[in-house]
């Protein structure tokens, strides 16, 4: 593909807006709740606009700023804009929606086209009390063709997709399952420093190689959670983001590249691990940064899978195609190794907010004070989304 | 009476791919201007946007590229453990299917199956599925 993205007119967009207040719900208390007497699986007494409503909440608190303020909202792929609009009194100038990257890609350009100036992306999902299935004859997402086609032969999931994914990275580089297992167990850890983490239970290999398959060979750790929870995100033009409660967190870098040729065919995720994505995203953030791999403090990855780990540190160039296994090994990707992953516990052991949960956690690792969670000294903070080869990464600097 | 199968997902063009497969055969459709095969079926040519295709018969070659094993029921058509493997034909798209004949512990990368026929049937009607097994199985 011709290189079409054009350095020189990203190059203004660099720190032109800030994040100025994130907020989420109690995840690991309404879980547990969730499995007692309060709601359980199916028996759904609030919505998914409840939960986005907490975090709205939140999110504004703490950045100091009020409803009004807001001009532009994002919502998530859940909730409707006109409802959620509605729902809080907002006549948005601009509103748009997606993925937490997307949203805070779309609203760093409507800011700087002058349409709006302080954003709120806001998400919500009820989708452990609503029984949201992701696999099997009432699986969601008919926007990707891949995750129903074969039906008819028994395949189904995207774990199943992502099984095939290291299957096919164990036979091309030897890849083992101690060695994904690593992840899960990084991430875990990482969950277990953090009070507002669903997964609170430390886990071990051992544990993990005990576990059962799901999609062999992949594992019961594995696979995210399924868990309600809402999560919102204030951005910010940076001129107004000073002198607010909480110093402001920079979009410093993005890229977006989807890799959509033969994917229902599974030709890119089998055949390259979607790197063609992962290589353009990589050519547009860390220039327009001014960072590369080798400064990122704090990394975080969509991780609905373990394996998404793996493919990420591999596509930008974190470490060579195939040695993923082998890097993700003796504590190098834990809190106090060389390159923290996925710190507050990601979607496998914190909450799986689809994309949402990560960007509260960059924010507040650049805003530091996040006791034996705080990664020392993080200045620069890099997150990679990668659903099914529609990759986006975003890169955050402490502000001043 | 046929096996019943999880439901297809179908439109105007899937609906040819499966009426070929009353007859067992395996086509895919190429496109009359540029020659690509196609999957899944569909209007036009993707390299080149032409909507002028045949449906081309394909040799039923195919060599496996990845396997997984579901150990946790999603249909109850297929109760695990159900194999599914990720197939190159030979005539270059990528194909999913399931291994009859070989146990999942001996399949290999690059490993080299055929086309077979199994009977089918969902909502939209009786058909035939495509799997695939090894060559020296074969009856």
């Amino acid at each position: 593909m011709a290189v079409s993205f054009d350095r020189a007119r990203l190059a203004p967009l660099k720190d032109a807006v800030a994040v100025v207040g994130v907020g989420e719900t109690d995840y690991g208390k309404d879980y547990r709740g969730a499995r007692g007497q309060a709601v359980s699986k199916g028996e759904a007494r609030y919505d998914s606009y409840t939960l986005a409503s907490r975090a709205l909440k939140r999110a504004l608190d703490d950045a100091g700023l009020k409803k009004d303020d807001i001009d532009g909202l994002c919502v998530g792929g859940t909730l409707s804009g006109e409802r959620a609009s509605e729902q809080w009194g907002l006549n948005p100038r601009w509103s748009g929606g997606g993925d937490a990257a997307q949203c805070i890609i779309e609203a760093t350009l409507a800011i700087n086209a002058g349409l709006c100036t302080t954003v709120a992306l806001v998400y919500g999902n009820a989708q452990r009390s609503m029984d949201t299935a992701y696999g099997g004859a009432r699986v969601t997402g008919g926007a990707i063709t891949s995750y129903f086609y074969y039906a008819p032969w028994g395949m189904t999931s995207q774990g199943a997709l992502y099984a095939l994914f290291f299957q096919r990275h164990k036979l091309l580089y030897g890849t083992t399952d101690e060695q994904l297992g690593a992840v899960a167990v990084a991430f875990r850890k990482h969950a277990c420093l953090n009070p507002n983490a669903v997964m609170q239970k430390p886990l071990t290999i051992q544990d993990y190689l005990n576990a059962p398959y799901i999609a062999e060979p992949l594992r019961l750790n594995d696979y995210c959670l399924i868990n309600d929870g809402g999560v919102a995100i204030i951005v910010r033009r940076a001129d107004l983001a000073r002198n607010l409660k909480q110093r402001p967190v920079m979009v410093s870098g993005f890229g977006w590249s989807e890799e959509n040729v033969d994917a229902t065919q599974l030709r890119p995720r089998l055949k390259t691990f979607y790197h063609g994505a992962h290589h353009d995203v990589a050519a547009q953030v860390y220039p327009m940064a001014g960072v590369t791999p080798k400064d990122v403090d704090v990394f975080a990855t969509y991780d609905s899978f373990s394996v998404h780990l793996l493919a990420s540190l591999e596509g930008f160039g974190f470490c060579k195609e195939g040695e993923a296994g082998a890097f993700v090994q003796g504590g190098r990707i834990e809190i106090g190794g060389e390159l923290p992953c996925n710190t507050s516990g990601g979607m496998l052991s914190e909450s799986y907010m689809q994309s949402w949960n990560h960007q509260p956690e960059l924010v507040r690792q650049l805003r530091g004070g996040l006791g034996n969670r705080q990664v020392q000294g993080a200045e620069v903070a890099q997150y990679v989304h990668d659903v099914a080869g529609k990759c986006k990464s975003l890169i955050y600097t402490r502000g001043a | 009476m046929a096996t019943a199968r999880p439901v297809r997902a179908m439109d105007p063009y899937a609906e040819q791919f499966w009426a070929f497969t009353l007859s067992r055969e395996l086509r895919l459709q190429r496109c009359a201007a540029c020659g690509k095969f196609r999957w899944p079926p569909g209007p036009t040519c993707d390299r080149c946007l032409s909507d002028d295709f045949a449906w081309s018969p394909l040799s039923g070659k195919a060599k496996v590229l990845s396997w997984t094993t579901f150990r946790r029921g999603y249909f109850p058509e297929y109760p695990p453990p159900h194999t599914v493997v990720a197939l190159e034909l030979a005539e270059g798209p990528l194909f999913i299917s399931y291994p009859v004949d070989v146990e999942p512990s001996d399949l290999r990368d690059g490993m080299t199956l055929e086309l077979r026929w199994i009977d089918a049937t969902d909502k939209f009607g009786e058909y035939n599925l495509p799997v695939f097994g090894p060559p020296a199985a074969r009856g």
